[in-house]
């Protein structure tokens, strides 16, 4: 069920706070940990638009195969067509909303296991034509050499988004703009016909609900933005290549989403974000590099073991009681009524 | 900017340094003693994990063992002090944006002054960084070489040139194989490998009896695989530089379906496994290019590799024989080459080292003097090459059978391989 939208004072603080956290995080890092945290921040945009897809009820296997769609389709229009990397990354965006588009007419004639299958055969059908035609698209070496973001120059100011914190902030602008638009779908009309699909497929088909296009329009907007995600890495790291965007990154996003938990918008970043930090910071600093996939499971199966709902529930729970806490200050009733 | 992590003073660190201020002189002082306690350091960014890890963590297995000796010894005399050299390490896992990150730190967190790569799909996220900070960065893979890579570096391994000369062995031996196959994984190492293999065969008189076979790096059931590439029944059966992970079921796969002819490969890691689950019988006359360093051919005074065969027993002393590998002694080599040319620059700095290094257009390689060499291949002359062992397996042990030369056989056959390369789109001007 979709949660309330209306934002309380305590959630204005916990966004200012947030906000504040946000801007202020690249001068608190390391500088290999700046690098770290634009890779995070575009991994958030994945996880999110791949949550908006599962709202549905599919799970799809081709979602990182989309982000290298927009990875591919951005290095290919700015390198070969000579497109101003702005405006690259988004026709990279848009190259990945038309091949879903294009996927979801033999995809969406299947359902459940069956589609998650299919998804995965079809994305390994465009990685491979990525890997076989190594013109346009470089093989197995893939693409390199992609430009990067250019630099602003105004005499008193000067920007070179090669340098993390630069880059940090302006993935940052373009992630939170993404999962503001992400967020307004899902709480619109739109967003709760994809959940009554989700819950209740025929009875939504037997009051008009055409399910396919729904299922289409959530495929198509999540690979956008995967897509989108994807450009911003392609011209970050200057390179993209097949191996980037296989079923072993497709399972990192699986474990981040379902870790994290998707019945809260929140949930998948909460995922990203810590699994991030105890794979790359807190295992590599106490110098467990070859042990690191060891206990990296163990932490996934530890994880699901006691968190069964996600990492979501964890702030549920912690809401639930302080609001208990806050009730039990009130006169009696009030504190039911508020739950 | 200045890193948190790198101003503030823990409760741990505060009660480590305590501790370690107290147990000094119960200790006493390390063995060699640096004066002012100069410490070069040395990164490493190669997989330690994943796939590709066998061929990154032998490698700094082995590293350990060249700084342990040279710091032993009192470290390296450099421009008139001695240098205590330590390592840095960070795993790459095989992915540019790890790599990226893992060079940022070692560049800026670490202050490295040497950064050894297994290179490939890791060294694009590092180009521009080494570029920008001039670091010096050595790649096992050639391929990584451009015209724009001037600080990048191949001095060991000129992967797959290499592979010549144990084809050429090949023919010199047994002119009577005729017909030959080769699969590889379809990825950035194989194809250039594969087509150096047919520019060999082709050089050799040795005939193609089909096509080269790509095959997904997923892919995990190698049953289909052999049997298309023995359909044709081929004399030479050639596994190109398929990673360790395929070797070993490829060859269980030749030997499960009757496989009688002879085995030619880059590397065959961990060769005593494939010679458990197969046999001695099957396994013997394999050929590939990587030697056991206990090998006493390695004894030779043209050898430039310090103490082969000491090195080999303390790997194995350390580590385990099963684990040693293809890069086991090839990063220690690169070592090897820089401590010579940072003692003749009198710097450690990057710039310095790499302009000793390549000083006459000639260096010692590991396994003899060589040659800056590239500019035909790869539009710079920043790969070391000159002779190269062929190894054959001979009662389930891998020996040396002969030294070849990699030069001679480019001087007659050059164009050759430009050619396969280029039909492979492997030519660095082809690359996008």
């Amino acid at each position: 069920m979709p949660e309330k939208t209306s934002i309380g004072g305590a959630g204005l603080i916990g966004i200012l706070i947030l906000a504040v956290v946000l801007i202020a995080v690249p001068h608190l890092v390391s500088f290999s940990q700046q690098e770290l945290l634009v890779l995070l921040t575009i991994n958030v945009l994945v996880v999110v638009s791949y949550r908006l897809q599962t709202l549905t009820g599919e799970w799809s296997l081709a979602h990182v195969v989309m982000m290298g769609a927009g990875a591919y389709g951005s290095a290919l229009f700015a390198k070969s067509f000579g497109f101003p990397v702005p405006l690259a990354m988004i026709a990279g965006a848009i190259t990945a909303g038309v091949i879903a588009t294009v996927l979801s007419f033999p995809l969406f004639r299947m359902k459940g296991f069956y589609f998650l299958i299919g998804s995965f055969a079809a994305g390994e059908i465009l990685r491979l034509i990525w890997k076989r035609f190594t013109d346009p698209f470089g093989g197995p070496k893939g693409i390199q050499r992609i430009p990067g973001f250019p630099e602003i120059d105004l005499g008193f100011i000067h920007i070179d988004f090669y340098d993390p914190a630069n880059y940090y902030y302006l993935v940052l602008v373009v992630v939170l703009v993404s999962l503001w638009v992400l967020y307004r779908v899902e709480k619109s009309r739109i967003g709760l016909t994809f959940h009554a699909i989700h819950w209740q497929d025929k009875l939504s088909e037997s009051v008009g609900v055409d399910a396919f296009r729904y299922r289409m329009l959530a495929f198509v907007i999540a690979s956008f933005f995967a897509g989108l995600a994807g450009a911003l890495y392609a011209h970050y790291l200057s390179t993209v290549n097949p191996n980037q965007f296989d079923v072993n990154t497709m399972v990192y996003v699986l474990i981040w989403t379902i870790v994290g938990g998707t019945s809260r918008w929140y949930g998948p970043i909460l995922g990203v974000v810590a699994l991030t930090i105890v794979d790359e910071v807190i295992l590599r600093s106490i110098g467990v590099d070859q042990v690191r996939p060891l206990l990296y499971g163990l932490i996934l199966i530890l994880a699901i073991l006691f968190l069964p709902n996600g990492l979501e529930s964890l702030v549920i729970k912690a809401r639930d009681a302080l609001r208990n806490r806050g009730g039990a200050n009130l006169p009696n009733g009030q504190a039911v009524a508020r739950k | 900017m200045k890193s948190a992590s790198s101003i503030s003073l823990t409760r741990r660190s505060l009660l480590t340094g305590a501790a370690s201020a107290a147990l000094l002189p119960l200790v006493g002082m390390p063995k060699a003693s640096f004066a002012q306690e100069n410490v070069v350091k040395i990164g490493f960014l190669a997989p330690l994990t994943g796939p590709v890890a066998a061929w990154g963590k032998p490698g700094l297995d082995g590293c350990k063992i060249w700084a342990d000796w040279v710091n032993e010894a009192g470290g390296i005399e450099i421009g008139g002090k001695p240098y205590k050299v330590e390592l840095a390490s960070y795993d790459d896992e095989d992915d540019a944006g790890k790599a990226r990150t893992g060079a940022t730190q070692l560049i800026r967190e670490n202050d490295v002054k040497f950064i050894m790569m297994l290179g490939g799909n890791s060294w694009p996220g590092v180009e521009e960084i080494a570029a920008r900070q001039g670091m010096m960065v050595s790649t096992l893979l050639p391929s990584d070489l451009t015209p724009d890579t001037t600080t990048l570096i191949a001095p060991c391994e000129v992967h797959p040139i290499y592979n010549v000369t144990g084809v050429d062995w090949l023919a010199a031996n047994h002119p009577d194989l005729k017909t030959a196959v080769v699969c590889a994984q379809d990825d950035a190492l194989g194809k250039p490998s594969v087509a150096t293999y047919l520019a060999a065969f082709e050089a050799a008189g040795i005939t193609m009896a089909s096509p080269p076979l790509f095959f997904d790096p997923a892919t995990t059931d190698f049953a289909p695989v052999m049997t298309q590439l023995l359909a044709n029944n081929p004399d030479i059966l050639c596994l190109d530089t398929c990673y360790a992970d395929y070797v070993q079921p490829l060859c269980e796969q030749a030997f499960q379906q009757g496989y009688k002819g002879k085995i030619i490969s880059c590397t065959l890691d961990f060769y005593q496994r494939i010679v458990e689950r197969t046999s001695k019988e099957f396994m013997e006359g394999v050929i590939f290019q990587f030697p056991d360093f206990d090998d006493k051919a390695l004894n030779d005074p043209r050898i430039n590799f310090k103490k082969p065969n000491e090195f080999f027993a303390e790997y194995v002393k350390r580590y385990g024989a099963t684990e040693w590998s293809a890069v086991s002694w090839e990063y220690s080599s690169i070592l090897d080459l820089w401590a010579d040319a940072a003692q003749r620059a009198g710097s450690v700095e990057p710039a310095d080292v790499l302009v000793a290094m390549k000083e006459g257009g000639k260096g010692k390689h590991a396994f003899g003097d060589a040659r800056w060499w590239g500019k035909d291949l790869f539009g710079i002359d920043n790969a070391l090459v000159g002779d190269w062992p062929v190894v054959v397996i001979r009662d389930g042990k891998a020996t040396i059978a002969e030294f070849r030369s990699i030069p001679e056989w480019w001087d007659k056959n050059g164009q050759l391989l430009v050619k396969h390369m280029t039909d492979l789109g492997q030519m660095w001007n082809q690359r996008t």
